[in-house]
């Protein structure tokens, strides 16, 4: 991972998040209501950014690449799915951060313009990984 | 090809639904329960709806100025004349024929401007109120003599309406046209129309904008709502027609008192659909009693399922299917009743159905049993091949056992037959989705299709 990357992650994980934070409440009305065209295209964007990001390696599901339009997936499927991305980036996260002098800190690679450490890595201030035992 | 009551726009292939369509599309067979209300005209933002309305009410007064001129029997014939417009199709007759109205009757309407000083000097201001002075006369006749008073109108209109949608029209003879210029009728006029193919009778078109299932004056109304009934009928006295009738033509005051009232009100004086669905809520309380049924055939289960599905479906589906109509028939002994819908393929769904299986409606088999059998498929395979198209769709409680779900595959395979199972797990989906208008329910019946197409060899 590099600078860059983490930009990527940091993009991408708010948007998962506000997305599963809003479907969760359409979710918890009505679990079983489609979830309209408008909401699904976007939805899908976001998890085809977030496949192609994570990998094979962190990608929740090998066989899921998308919701189908034609399926009329229901909001809980939709936040269903969308907990298994975020589960999977904060895995991401706490694969590639180090815990220095009491705060975290990403350790990416750098590049030459940075001012990298013998390993030719960089640190980046991040917040604690979820889940995860101090 | 045969067409379950087919109406004049799919016979000639012109796949639109009637919320789409500006006029109301007419049946062959039958008139449709509305009638054109002269207050929507008059009511109407559009200066040519309110110049019609003018027209009609300038023709009805000429009535008077015949009379006046000691011509009785030239408005006694005129008013004959115009009664009945059977060419509109409105109504509620079953054979699409009405009758006139009689010589008494007629001089009864023109004794009003004789006896109504108002009538007599100003004329009529709303021409409906004849209703609330004449027994007999009732919203199809206000409807007829108004549509009589603007055919010509509504001619041109009718040829417009069929250039753009590309229905033919030909020469026939229309017995009488009401002439403006002349207040006079011109006879056997030849005029280009649209007709019904099988007894060649000419249709003329109404906007759907001037129709009510009730003119918004009228006798119902002005007898629950506004007529002095304390004042008309002694106590413990029989509630009469009559008496009211002839109360009004004593009281000029409390016609025109209703009239003002009405007019007061105008805002909710609006056009009736041709078809209004369910609301939400009685969606889901139909939904719920159509759960609790059930199976089989005790204690009527089975002919409340179908009022159910029958009452669910026609909204659920409205407006990308219109309903036809639910047709009975017997087949091997048993009764079967099925939903007909017009296809009107206004979606990529409905479009493919009609391109790739020829439906040009699309039948909804209702079956409350607890499995769908091989002999159920097989009837409704055999129905398919008669003027259906080879997609059909069953309506039942729980999902297609797996053998008979192999047995429509296969059927699809050899005869490229489609036959989808609509469950009532589908039928919540829907009512979901007609709730929440999040998808459409149609979007349920394609999401099956596909679902089954994916089970298909490819």
């Amino acid at each position: 991972m590099n600078k860059s990357d983490v930009d990527r992650f940091e993009k991408l994980s708010g948007q998962l998040i506000s997305v599963y934070e809003e479907m969760s409440l359409l979710s918890k009305k009505n679990p079983n209501d489609a979830v309209n065209k408008f909401k699904l295209k976007f939805v899908n964007r976001l998890i085809a950014e977030s496949n192609e990001f994570l990998l094979a390696k962190y990608r929740p599901f090998d066989d899921f690449d998308s919701f189908d339009e034609d399926d009329i997936p229901h909001t809980s499927d939709v936040v269903f799915i969308l907990s298994q991305y975020l589960q999977c980036f904060e895995k991401l996260r706490a694969d590639n951060v180090v815990l220095e002098y009491g705060s975290w800190f990403w350790q990416v690679e750098g590049d030459d313009n940075d001012n990298v450490d013998k390993n030719g890595m960089i640190k980046i201030r991040t917040v604690k990984p979820k889940k995860l035992k101090d | 090809m045969n067409l379950i009551r087919p109406r004049l726009t799919d016979f000639h292939g012109i796949h639109k639904s009637q919320s789409d369509i500006d006029f109301a599309i007419q049946f062959f067979d039958e008139d449709i329960p509305l009638y054109v209300d002269p207050f929507l005209l008059w009511k109407s933002p559009s200066q040519q709806d309110q110049a019609l309305h003018t027209a009609i009410i300038n023709s009805f007064n000429h009535l008077n100025y015949l009379v006046k001129k000691r011509r009785s029997d030239d408005a006694i014939a005129m008013l004959i004349e115009i009664s009945e417009c059977q060419e509109v199709g409105l109504g509620v007759s079953k054979t699409r024929k009405g009758v006139k109205i009689g010589q008494g009757q007629a001089e009864q309407i023109l004794q009003l401007f004789h006896d109504i000083p108002e009538y007599s000097q100003f004329g009529f201001t709303h021409f409906e109120v004849i209703q609330l002075y004449i027994s007999g006369i009732s919203k199809d006749r206000i409807s007829d003599i108004a549509s009589n008073y603007i055919k010509s109108f509504l001619i041109d209109y009718t040829i417009e309406q069929c250039e753009s949608l590309g229905i033919p029209i030909e020469g026939v003879i229309l017995e009488s046209i009401y002439n403006y210029k002349n207040n006079a009728l011109d006879f056997n006029q030849k005029v280009y129309l649209p007709v019904n193919p099988v007894n060649k009778e000419p249709i003329i078109f109404t906007p759907k904008r001037w129709l009510r299932f009730n003119p918004w004056i009228n006798f119902e109304d002005y007898f629950q709502s506004y007529c002095p009934r304390d004042e008309i009928f002694n106590p413990d006295e029989p509630q009469e027609r009559v008496k009211v009738l002839n109360y009004n033509r004593e009281h000029y005051g409390a016609v025109q008192g209703y009239i003002e009232y009405k007019t007061r009100n105008i805002e909710d004086c609006t056009n009736d659909p041709l078809f209004s669905q369910i609301p939400t809520l009685s969606a889901k309380r139909k939904l719920d009693q159509l759960i609790k049924l059930p199976t089989g055939k005790e204690d009527g289960a089975d002919l409340k399922y179908e009022e159910l599905s029958a009452s669910l479906l026609s909204s659920l589906f409205y407006p990308h299917l219109d309903f036809a109509q639910t047709q009975s028939r017997t087949e091997s002994g048993r009764h079967i009743r099925d939903l007909v819908f017009y296809n009107n393929r206004d979606v990529d769904f409905l479009d493919e159905i009609f391109s790739d299986y020829g439906n040009r409606q699309l039948v909804v088999e209702m079956k409350n049993v607890k499995a769908i059998e091989r002999d159920h498929v097989n009837q409704l395979n055999r129905y398919l091949q008669s003027g259906f198209g080879s997609f059909g769709v069953f309506l039942t409680r729980h999902e297609l056992p797996k053998a008979i779900y192999q047995n429509t595959i296969d059927l699809w395979s050899s005869q490229r037959k489609c036959i989808i199972a609509l469950t009532d797990e589908d039928l919540k989906l829907m009512a979901q989705v007609y709730e929440s208008k999040q998808r459409a329910p149609i979007e349920v019946l394609k999401k099956k299709y596909i679902e089954f197409r994916r089970s298909c060899p490819s």
